[in-house]
């Protein structure tokens, strides 16, 4: 027993010693380190393998490159990356990119047609994510060693979005072919960041590469640490040990908090940008059984719901309006929908449409199903209360993601709170989806029924080349979608990112809501 | 000893074998899918199909079976869904951080829990035996995360005694190796670092040992309030033998078998790791990574971390059981 207190005793004395003798350094480092907090492990950092994770789409498009990407700051035009020009034949099928020349891997190979077309083919084999979109490539050539020709089976104007994405960022294929399955691990790309090393649930590690084509980044080192919780991810930013910190738990909580905290506090700011997310009550648009099949209980229920409270009061302005199918910052938007968009809050109106349609107070009895998570609960709260104050009764139900998802493709329902986060800029991402009659079973969708002349006009608008077309035909659209009221289009949630007033030259890109950190430095403390 | 060693483990087999079972089914009953959970939101059926071939999803569940138990024979727990590592290196590379903090967790309560205890016992509804009993009932009540907060925003932001979270500085460049911080860098002379990552274990073992050291010392007062009521304490007593040589040589070697007892299943509960307090302290340990494994259906690390606890906890009570024979000659085997 003595002795057992003794080594006690020595073990803490030890400790004490050496406290006084060292500290660990750390404002050496400090200028030419950026540490971003992530809220998990990214769960791949392999293009091929990745489902467009937050976390490890981010570090993709610091590790790799694109062949195109969106220009900063405004994101809404497509630049070379890879690529340095490109052309597209008047079908529009063929596209023939020019490559940069004299760009290498990290692993000191050539970026060339050849490898860029090794990578593609590479991801359209075994990626899960990209299948639909690669699905489209019928052939890929090398013409010569900087010229791609990519021949697609159908005209997609979309395309290059897609190739813009990150998990279609240009993979080193030797390395790939090298490590095998390990190259997930080690991934080997052509981008501003060099992996370094990955422990799991700890840390993700990148180095300046600094023989970038765009020149050397000017941050030496990034580190993303791993902290799952938000309020801790908010202490180590207020303590200074954090540079930046991501809202990737948007699905699920709320920064109203932290932001009115950090508003006070000099020493942190607050990016907010609008993004392309839309949050939306969907109809069962394709029962036949549903009281929602009927046009008059849709426009009720649009009226019945305080669109400026949740905005304003239940997200505390991190939010933004939505008046239709496409967010306002989105190119194909038109703000002529407005004029008869049935989305304002009028609950006198909403109980005389009901009463048109049949119902009076309490013979609508819905379940609204939704995410877990107090984001979610407290906005299907807020409409449970929106609705009652018209007669309709909502029960909610809030679910773990794979039961809901078989409930919503198996169109087991009435009403669903949902949305969809776009992960390429373009409308299509939203209105194809969404919207074309034959995906209604296939995806969680507001599940169209089939309507040839608006699934030709979808289709039609995926297929123009030319961008006025498409926004012409965007524009119907969307007039019809608002005519029809297939969903409640709730509220746009921000991307908001907290940063260290030290952080100078970020980027934020809403359209994936991710960061390139090439630009980025710090000011002397 | 030999045999008793030996039948122990036989015993172990069986039990192992119907966890197995068990769990193999119970994780597929859990309505969803990997593949759904894995591609999210925005997945369409075509892609979820061509993930669901790619994990051999779509193979009868009994082949499954089989080839999972067959892969274990050969001591292959299978391969992450999520992360597609294999399930033994994921588990092994998160189990030092959780034995670290338990080691430390379990350090603190014994030293916290135990005197209290005895003094408690001691001194039977005096002040300190009414104080101790508040605080053990705060220390058991109080959900882990609050306290985590608590204490992170006084002994870090305000007093900026202890780190926030994380096992290691980031700039001290030991983060990236894992493993057992504090004494591999003790035993490697990079004292710099074992120092800077016993300074970050202290917040977290403090918010696991409020509650590990609440009930060791409850239970400990009331086990020694029963046998100080007993006959050979009394006759102790009449015999005049000294105060001390009672307390230490009779009343607590009798009192403490049960406390073991539950030290030891504490421990053992502590080993597989504490889901609140590694996620609050970034901690990363494998609750964290057994909780996010079940949120997407990562079938084979569930399994994996499952047989994993099951086998700590049979080895706890087996080193509960060794233990007891030593303590009390009256139940060592043979």
């Amino acid at each position: 027993m003595k002795g057992k207190f003794c080594f006690l005793f020595l073990f803490v004395l030890i400790f004490v010693i050496f406290s006084a003798l060292v500290t660990v350094s750390a404002d050496s480092d400090w200028e030419k380190t950026l540490v971003i907090a992530a809220d998990s492990d990214p769960s791949c950092i392999d293009p091929a393998l990745s489902k467009a994770y937050p976390v490890g789409s981010e570090i993709i498009i610091n590790i790799f490159d694109t062949l195109v990407a969106w220009k900063s700051p405004d994101f809404s035009e497509l630049e070379g990356r890879l690529a340095e020009s490109w052309e597209i034949s008047e079908d529009g099928t063929i596209y023939t990119f020019q490559i940069r020349p004299n760009i290498k891997f990290h692993d000191g190979s050539e970026v060339n047609a050849e490898t860029i077309k090794s990578a593609l083919q590479r991801t359209k084999d075994q990626s899960s994510y990209m299948n639909r979109y690669f699905g489209y490539i019928s052939s890929m050539e090398a013409v010569d060693a900087l010229t791609l020709k990519i021949t697609l089976n159908q005209p997609i104007s979309v395309f290059l979005s897609w190739l813009a994405m990150p998990e279609a960022a240009i993979v080193s294929p030797s390395s790939a072919e090298s490590l095998g399955e390990e190259f997930a691990n080690n991934p080997v790309g052509s981008g501003p960041y060099i992996f370094e090393s990955w422990t799991p649930d700890t840390e993700v590690v990148l180095t300046a590469n600094h023989d970038y084509w765009r020149g050397a980044p000017k941050i030496e080192k990034i580190i993303y640490r791993i902290i799952p919780d938000a309020s801790t991810r908010r202490l180590e930013l207020e303590n200074g040990s954090v540079d930046i910190s991501q809202q990737n738990g948007q699905l699920y909580s709320l920064p109203v908090e932290d932001i009115k905290a950090f508003e006070t506090n000099p020493d942190i700011e607050v990016i907010s940008l609008n993004s392309q997310i839309i949050r939306e009550l969907a109809f069962n648009n394709n029962s036949t059984t549903s009281p929602v099949k009927d046009l008059k209980v849709r426009q009720a229920m649009a009226y019945a719901v305080d669109y400026d409270g949740i905005v304003d009061y239940l997200l505390g302005g991190t939010a933004s309006r939505v008046m239709g199918p496409l967010t306002s910052n989105n190119w194909a938007f038109d703000p002529a929908i407005l004029e008869n968009s049935p989305y304002t809050y009028d609950p006198e109106k909403a109980i005389a449409l009901l009463k048109e349609a049949g119902y009076n107070e309490g013979d609508l009895n819905f379940k609204l199903y939704t995410f877990q998570g107090t984001l979610w609960g407290m906005v299907a709260t807020y409409l449970q209360d929106n609705f009652s104050k018209v007669g309709i009764n909502v029960e909610v139900i809030q679910m773990e993601f794979p039961a809901f998802r078989d409930i919503v493709v198996s169109g087991n329902f009435d009403i669903y709170l949902g949305g969809r986060q776009p992960w390429y800029n373009d409308p299509e991402a939203h209105i194809t989806i969404d919207y074309l009659s034959s995906l209604a079973d296939t995806a969680m969708t507001l599940r169209m029924p089939l309507n040839a002349e608006l699934d030709q006009k979808i289709l039609d608008a995926q297929t123009a080349t030319d961008l006025n077309e498409r926004k012409a035909i965007y524009t119907e659209i969307q007039h019809e979608l608002v005519s029809w009221v297939p969903g409640l289009y709730l509220f746009s949630p921000n991307v908001i990112i907290f940063k260290r007033a030290e952080v100078k030259g970020l980027v934020v890109n809403s359209a994936p809501p991710l960061n390139e950190y090439w630009s980025v430095y710090k000011e002397e403390k | 000893m030999f045999e008793f060693t030996v039948k122990r483990l036989l015993y172990s087999i069986p039990a192992l074998l119907l966890v197995l079972i068990i769990i193999f089914g119970l994780v597929r009953f859990i309505p969803g899918d990997p593949a759904v959970a894995l591609l999210g939101a925005g997945a369409t059926n075509s892609q979820i199909e061509f993930l669901r071939e790619q994990l051999d999803l779509n193979e009868p569940v009994s082949n499954q079976f089989l080839s999972y138990v067959s892969g274990l024979f050969q001591g292959d727990l299978g391969d992450s869904l999520r992360t597609k590592k294999p399930v033994m290196q994921e588990l092994l590379s998160r189990l030092p951080a959780t034995i670290e903090l338990s080691i430390f967790a379990a350090l603190l309560a014994i030293i916290i829990g135990i005197p209290i205890g005895i003094i408690s016992s001691l001194f039977p509804n005096s002040l300190f035996d009414q104080l101790t009993r508040i605080f053990s009932l705060i220390g058991v009540s109080t959900p882990a995360f609050w306290l985590a907060l608590i204490l992170q925003i006084i002994f870090s932001l305000n007093l900026g005694w202890f780190p926030i979270s994380g096992r290691v500085d980031v700039y001290s460049g030991a983060s990236s190796t894992g493993g057992f911080l504090i004494l591999g860098n003790l035993f490697a002379g990079n004292f710099s670092v074992a120092w800077n990552a016993f300074q970050h274990v202290i917040l977290p073992a403090s918010v696991l040992a409020a509650f590990y050291g609440a009930t060791i010392a409850r239970f400990l007062r009331s086990n020694m309030l029963e046998v100080i009521n007993s006959d050979y304490i009394r006759t102790a007593n009449g015999k005049g033998l000294h105060k001390f040589s009672i307390i230490f040589r009779h009343e607590i070697r009798n009192a403490i078998l049960p406390v073991i007892t539950v030290m030891g299943l504490k421990f053992a509960e502590l080993l597989s790791g504490s889901i609140l307090t590694e996620t609050v302290f970034s901690w990363p340990g494998i609750g964290r990574f057994m909780f996010e494994a079940i949120s997407v259906r990562d079938y084979p690390v569930v399994q994996g971390a499952t047989l994993l606890f099951a086998v700590v906890y049979m080895v706890s009570s087996f080193l509960v059981d060794l233990l007891y024979g030593t303590l009390d000659p009256r139940i060592r085997v043979n």
